[in-house]
């Protein structure tokens, strides 16, 4: 069995994949710390397209799906740092991290 | 296909696998703690695909960043908040079918239309090693994006400091 060469549209596939799985964690997970973790896995596969696109694709702006992807990278650090600490500040005030005892808004 | 080309592809096929099956694990797991050891694995499975990739630097950053740093940060949160770790999956099933349905329609519209596009792809791939470029255009062309990024950060250090203190 010949297979093509490994291409764009392999890495796009999956990183795709990666992405809605990401996607079903963020909108099933019930424990806060799980929506974290499935939002790092959805940027990760972003990542993987991003850098996919800087070695295949024809463009004048060399390397600048690497350039992206470091930039969502550093995004990312802040996002998980300032997002942990929001859920330990959560969980010293409710004893909870469910999703659904965040409520603090609420009424 | 070429020794390089096999390789490259019986790696590619085997990462990939490996990479899916964990992320799908980790969303799985009812433990937090072995979803985030799950998630270990898939973010190391990315930086094998950035070495495919050629981009030996994001390779590293990578493993430094995501495997060590990030990571470590997930699992002392995990651990931070006890009896949190091992409660069973509470989202009820109304939410996980939608949660399913909205992933597999987002993943059928996108990779139709990504293999569907024809992309103006280049007539020899990048293949060298891109660390010094990514440098020269850190420091060049994106110089202002990479100062706005320390700056951010900075803010987001002090800001998650200051929100998890204890009062």
């Amino acid at each position: 069995m010949a297979l093509a060469p490994i291409g764009l549209q392999h890495f796009l596939v999956l990183g795709t994949i990666l992405f809605c799985i990401g996607m079903y964690g963020a909108l099933s997970r019930s424990n806060a710390v799980g929506v974290l973790l499935s939002i790092e896995l959805m940027l990760n596969a972003v990542n993987v397209i991003m850098v996919a696109f800087a070695k295949f694709i024809d463009t004048p702006q060399e390397l600048a799906g690497q350039v992206f992807a470091i930039f969502i990278m550093t995004v990312a650090a802040a996002e998980a740092a300032v997002g942990l600490a929001i859920v330990i500040s959560v969980y010293r005030l409710r004893h909870s991290i469910q999703v659904d005892d965040i409520d603090l808004l609420k009424n | 296909m070429a020794a390089t080309d096999v390789f490259v592809a019986i790696v590619f096929y085997l990462v990939a696998a490996t990479m899916i099956l964990a992320g799908a694990s980790m969303v799985l797991a009812r433990n937090m703690v072995r979803s985030a050891l799950w998630l270990v694995l898939t973010l190391a499975g990315v930086a094998v695909m950035y070495v495919l990739l050629s981009a030996d630097f994001l390779a590293v950053a990578q493993i430094l960043v995501y495997v060590g740093a990030i990571m470590i940060l997930m699992l002392f949160a995990i651990m931070l908040t006890p009896n949190q770790v091992d409660l069973p999956s509470a989202a009820p099933q109304a939410q996980r079918i939608s949660a399913a349905l909205t992933a597999l329609a987002v993943f059928g519209i996108s990779v139709f239309v990504m293999l569907s596009h024809r992309w103006n792809v280049r007539a020899v791939p990048l293949d060298a090693p891109s660390s010094e470029r990514l440098g020269v255009l850190l420091m060049s062309t994106y110089v202002l994006p990479f100062e706005i990024a320390s700056l951010l950060l900075t803010a987001g250090m002090i800001g998650a400091i200051v929100i998890a203190r204890e009062e």
